[in-house]
């Protein structure tokens, strides 16, 4: 006889392990206990020396589905008898050190079951199990137990307490257990609170009604509002566009099935995978290539390209059931606020927006927009457009020495922050832009619940160096307050580290090429940096080259508006000005050219730049359009018809100029749109492969905004060949999102130190 | 006085001298324009007379151009000062005056702005009582740079605090925002807008002397958001005082082609300097009155109510936009930088 204790940490809890153990446990004749503590799940196990080894074994192999484990350790210890095996509560949380646990998208048996009339939870639409529901949407503090989540407001029905209790049972020890007698309940108002229905049987119907009669329905979904319509109809969906305050940008659609999705669209395997994860995010798909669709022009506008995703909820799959047929499926929110959560909350700021609004009485804690992802055409590379829910706020890196607690900041436009209090690096999903109120507010909670959870306050506090960062400004606040450290790391450093950090690249021996790419970035010399190449190697990072400086105009105004970078790219003279600038303004934009103390190497504003004098946009409605319009010319390419425009690095420059001529000299030649933008981001690929073998670097990382472009991806992907080797952002988006990571990792590596 | 009469074209570095054409210019143009009996006891200083609590002020005036649209440098001097002193709840008396000239300034434009302080100050009831002037080598100045200091009788109902401010407190505004900043930065720059943007330089002693007399201590704060603009003024208030301060965009009072100006050259108007405008935090049961009695007068004719102090986000300016959603208002952190990614 023998008795070990096991320690199994990584995303252990919230994910079924406990029942999962104590079945193994049953099936092997070992007595002892299960519990979650601050390290994952410990486990006490007597048997014969045979029996607890092959139980170890087991454990590790045939561990729950949605658990990662990441550590784990036996030793024997010694122990009085144990009668039994059971689970037995959670020590007390403090030095947490585990993973936390995402948002699970809903299984296929709790699917089956609410589709399923002779079930108990046929139409229940918050059922859910261990294998599916949501977890860091709900949690308030951890480890992952019922009466620290916010569902523990709802007691368990006998039926339920069953089910809990029962080894046997697909929910035993299923924290999230709640069913149509006891759980959360859901109620349909109009948007004068008037009470439509609160029959789960029948709420969907009605709901499927009312969308067909252009209603736009606020839906209450387990990590946030989002606001549907019947993306088949073009008044509704333009009604929906005017009281968003939201011209242009792209609506996300909901398709009841995947089935249904393949009758509209042709999408290749890649991208089903993607859709049906469990993390269900919003997929981008290019719609090219179509069948007849339904889906009205207003949906996105002027796009190839479309997101869409699939029933993440059983409140959704119910919704589902009911249509046939695409909806709007955007985030509940007023632009650029976040997205809501709180039913009073969005009552009172949806009100002029939604009709009705489907509201259940589960708190929120922590509310997450979609995750958006998209695979590029020709070589499946995969990019995270945003990491939300399903992802958040796990983070899966590499192991790396962390004496010091720290939190990073990260940027402003695209925020979230990055904490590491032990052993792990926990990364907030998407916060949005800290210009608005609403998003810096939750800025804020995400800080403090950080610190709540792990109940420590950093050592080290990390921010850009842009001084008017809200973010830089809050960091700055927040070390004052509890007397940590402060430090400011360089935007484009941040961008490069978080590559190096994904890809365990800071002990490489070899060199690698950072290419960091972006719109704006505050540089070391006081510039707005955005067309950098570094060379990373034993500590050290360095800048090696970058876009000619050309001059930045108008403030935050040149990044909304292409045109102004074509201003400060073209001799105002050329007579394609004179279309896009009224005789005032180019007076004024003259004169301030002429004065202009403030440079940038942005390529950001190369793109916007090229599609402006394309006259594809010279001035966006939403974040990124020239550059996702510029992106959507393209169909298909074939490299060997592509010109670079410059053999920019001829004479060690890397000039905009240059580009922008070339592509001139090529409008002037009747050349057509997109063989033209294939030439410019052919130009592009080529000159990072230029700079490679100018400077004698195989690797090649590349970060920032620019690389969701995915031709650009696709093209030097295959200029690369095997010749080089390629980075990407893998479990980040290649945008802002990822300088918090980036910061951290910056600093725990002693980057430059 | 004529200008032709005086007998050198341009300062030179002798008026600095000290000697004999130091006293020239000195007698030639000082004194003679102010002429008062103070300033004609000709003493190294100034003996006056003042009653109860005095309020005092220094402002160093550096401004290019130094002849701008709706000025010059030494109307600056003057109600620069002047407001800051009223800010304090006082009533200006007394001003003193320095310059520092740059060899090689026009006699006829340092004239010109010596006879506008004149007309300035008589217009804001101050005297100049004491004064100085030094010549600087050709470089080592911009033209010239002026500093005033003013000297003020606190009225007596003033209780100008901010520790009196609480949650419910009315911000108002006196008048259109960003006046000043446009009318230089258009003029430096070369920038031409529809019609021309004026500086609203102005003296607001007047109208703030009636509103304590009126309101006394209803009034709590009184601040001109000069440098930085309205912004960086708001977020002192809210950091130094730790209240929450909420305002509405479409309550800000901007003239229309200022707005137009900012939004081409990409500027927030809330940064943009002011030189004619305050900002009264008062006692909310006094609103409309307070905002009646402005726009009686001159200098408040665009008088509004922006906001109130609350209790929400401490320490923070919170604006409502005009397209829903709200905003941070921070103060200006050295120059504008895209933040946009
Ligand atoms: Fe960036
Ligand atoms: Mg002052
Ligand atoms: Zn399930
Ligand atoms: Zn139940």
């Amino acid at each position: 006889m023998q008795t070990v204790k096991i320690v199994i940490s990584g995303q252990v809890q919230g994910v079924g392990f406990r029942p999962f153990v104590f079945n193994l446990a049953e099936m092997l004749d070992v007595n002892g206990t299960v519990s979650n503590n601050e390290e994952g799940v410990i486990i006490f196990a007597q048997a014969s020396k045979e029996i607890v080894d092959s139980f170890y074994k087991a454990l590790l192999k045939e561990a729950p589905i949605l658990s990662k484990i990441d550590k784990h350790y036996i030793t024997e210890v010694n122990h009085k008898k144990f009668k039994d095996f059971k689970i037995i509560p959670s020590e007390n949380a403090s030095g947490l050190n585990l993973q936390l646990t995402p948002d699970f998208g809903i299984c296929d048996k709790c699917k089956n079951e609410i589709n399923d009339p002779k079930n108990a939870r046929y139409n229940y639409p918050f059922t859910t199990c261990v294998h599916c529901g949501p977890r860091w949407a709900i949690t308030k503090t951890f480890p992952f137990e019922r009466h620290h989540t916010s569902i523990d407001e709802f007691k368990m029905c006998q039926a339920c307490e069953n089910e809990y209790s029962d080894p046997r049972n697909r929910r035993f020890h299923s924290q999230t257990n709640s069913c149509g007698e006891c759980g959360i309940q859901l109620k349909l108002i109009d948007n004068e609170s008037e009470l439509v229905s609160t029959n789960n049987a029948l709420i969907f119907n009605t709901i499927h009604r009312l969308l067909i009669e252009e209603s736009i329905i606020a839906i209450k979904n387990t990590s946030g509002f989002l606001l549907c319509c019947d993306a088949r109809n073009d008044n509704v969906v333009r009604k929906l566009r005017q009281k968003k305050n939201r011209p242009e940008k792209p609506f996300a659609l909901l398709y009841p099935s995947v089935e249904k999705l393949k009758t509209h669209f042709s999408i290749n395997l890649d991208i089903e995978k993607e859709l049906t994860a469990v993390e269900r995010p919003i997929v981008i798909i290019p719609t090219s290539i179509k069948n007849k669709t339904p889906i009205a022009s207003s949906v996105a506008p002027g796009l190839n390209q479309l997101g869409v995703m699939l029933p993440n909820s059983p409140l959704l799959q119910l919704l589902a059931n009911e249509i046939d047929f695409p909806i709007v499926a955007t985030s509940g929110n007023i632009s650029g606020s976040p997205v809501l959560s709180d039913n009073l909350e969005a009552l009172e700021l949806l009100g002029s927006i939604a009709d009705y609004f489907l509201l259940h009485n589960l708190k929120i804690e922590h509310p997450q927009d979609d995750s958006v992802i998209k695979v590029s055409n020709n070589s499946n590379e995969r990019v995270l457009f945003r990491r939300s829910r399903g992802f958040a706020p796990n983070y899966y890196a590499p192991k790396i020495e962390n004496k010091k607690n720290v939190m990073a900041m990260g940027a402003h436009l695209k925020s979230t922050i990055s904490y590491m209090p032990n052993d792990y690096i926990y990364i907030s999903q998407y916060l949005g832009h800290l210009d608005n109120y609403g998003v810096y507010e939750r800025f804020g909670k995400e800080s403090s619940s950080f610190m709540n959870i792990f109940q420590q306050k950093p050592a080290v506090v990390l921010v850009d160096k842009h001084p008017s960062y809200q973010s830089t400004l809050f960091g700055k606040e927040l070390a004052e307050s509890i007397g940590a450290e402060f430090q400011e790391i360089q935007h484009h450093k941040a961008h490069f580290a978080s590559i190096l950090a994904e890809h365990s690249l800071f002990t490489s021996p070899k060199e690698i090429l950072g290419v960091v790419w972006d719109g704006t970035g505050f540089g070391n010399d006081h510039q707005i940096w955005g067309g950098e190449f570094f060379k990373y190697h034993n500590g050290k990072m360095q800048r090696i080259a970058h876009f000619d400086y050309y001059d930045w105009l108008a403030g935050d105004k040149m990044a909304k508006e292409p045109r102004l970078s074509l201003f400060s790219l073209v001799d105002e003279v050329a007579s394609i000005m004179t279309k896009k600038f009224n005789p005032k303004e180019t007076k004024i934009y003259k004169e301030l050219k002429k004065k202009n103390k403030l440079k940038t190497s942005s390529v950001g504003r190369l793109f916007d730049a090229v599609a402006s004098l394309l006259d594809i946009c010279d001035i966006n409605t939403y974040e990124g359009e020239a550059a996702i319009k510029l992106e959507n010319h393209v169909l298909g390419y074939d490299l060997k018809k592509c010109n670079s425009y410059a053999s920019v690095f001829g004479n060690d420059h890397l000039s905009a100029n240059a580009i922008i001529n070339g592509v001139q000299s090529d409008i002037d030649s009747g050349i057509e749109k997109p063989q033209i933008i294939c030439n410019f981001l052919f130009t592009l690929a080529k000159l990072i492969i230029d700079v490679a073998n100018h400077n004698g670097i195989k690797s090649i990382a590349c970060s920032g905004g620019v690389f969701q472009n995915t031709v650009l991806l696709d093209m030097l992907k295959e200029i690369a060949g095997n010749e080089y080797e390629l980075f990407f952002n893998r479990n980040l988006s290649p945008n802002d999102e990822n300088i918090s990571l980036g910061q951290i990792m910056y600093y725990l590596n002693g980057v430059d130190s | 006085m004529d200008k032709k009469q005086y007998k050198f074209d341009k300062i030179n570095l002798g008026h600095g001298s000290g000697g004999i054409m130091t006293r020239e210019l000195l007698d030639g143009i000082i004194f003679k324009t102010f002429d008062n009996p103070y300033l004609n006891q000709k003493h190294d200083g100034s003996i006056v007379k003042i009653k109860g609590e005095v309020a005092i002020s220094t402002d160093s005036f550096v401004v290019s151009p130094i002849f701008f649209k709706g000025g010059n440098i030494g109307e600056l001097a003057v109600n620069g000062t002047v407001n800051d002193v009223a800010m304090c709840g006082a009533i200006p008396k007394y001003l003193s005056l320095a310059f520092i000239v740059e060899e090689g300034l026009g006699a006829n434009e340092f004239i010109e702005i010596v006879e506008t302080i004149k007309v300035t100050s008589d217009k804001c009831g101050v005297k100049i009582i004491t004064g100085d002037t030094k010549v600087v080598e050709r470089g080592k100045g911009d033209k010239i740079f002026i500093n005033t200091t003013g000297f003020g009788e606190v009225h007596p109902k003033a209780e100008i605090s901010s520790d009196r401010i609480k949650e419910g407190d009315k911000i108002i505004v006196s008048g259109y925002i960003a006046q000043h900043g446009m009318a230089i930065m258009s003029q430096r720059e070369g920038l031409e807008f529809e019609s021309t943007i004026e500086s609203d330089t102005t003296n607001l002693n007047f109208i703030i002397e009636s509103l304590l007399n009126n309101f006394g201590n209803k009034i709590k704060l009184l601040r001109d958001p000069t440098r930085g603009g309205l912004a960086s003024t708001l977020s002192e208030i809210a950091t130094d005082t730790n209240n929450g301060i909420l305002i509405h965009e479409n309550k800000i009072p901007l003239e229309r082609q200022v707005a137009a100006a900012c939004e081409i050259l990409g500027l927030d108007p809330l940064y943009v300097a002011n030189e004619g405008v305050f900002v009264a935090i008062i006692d909310k049961d006094v609103e409309t009155e307070v905002i009646d009695l402005m726009k009686k007068d001159s200098k408040g004719l665009n008088a509004i109510c922006i906001g109130q102090i609350t209790n929400d986000h401490r320490g923070k300016v919170v604006m409502q936009s005009g397209i829903g959603g709200k905003r941070i208002v921070t103060p200006l952190i050295g120059e504008h930088l895209p933040r946009i990614c």
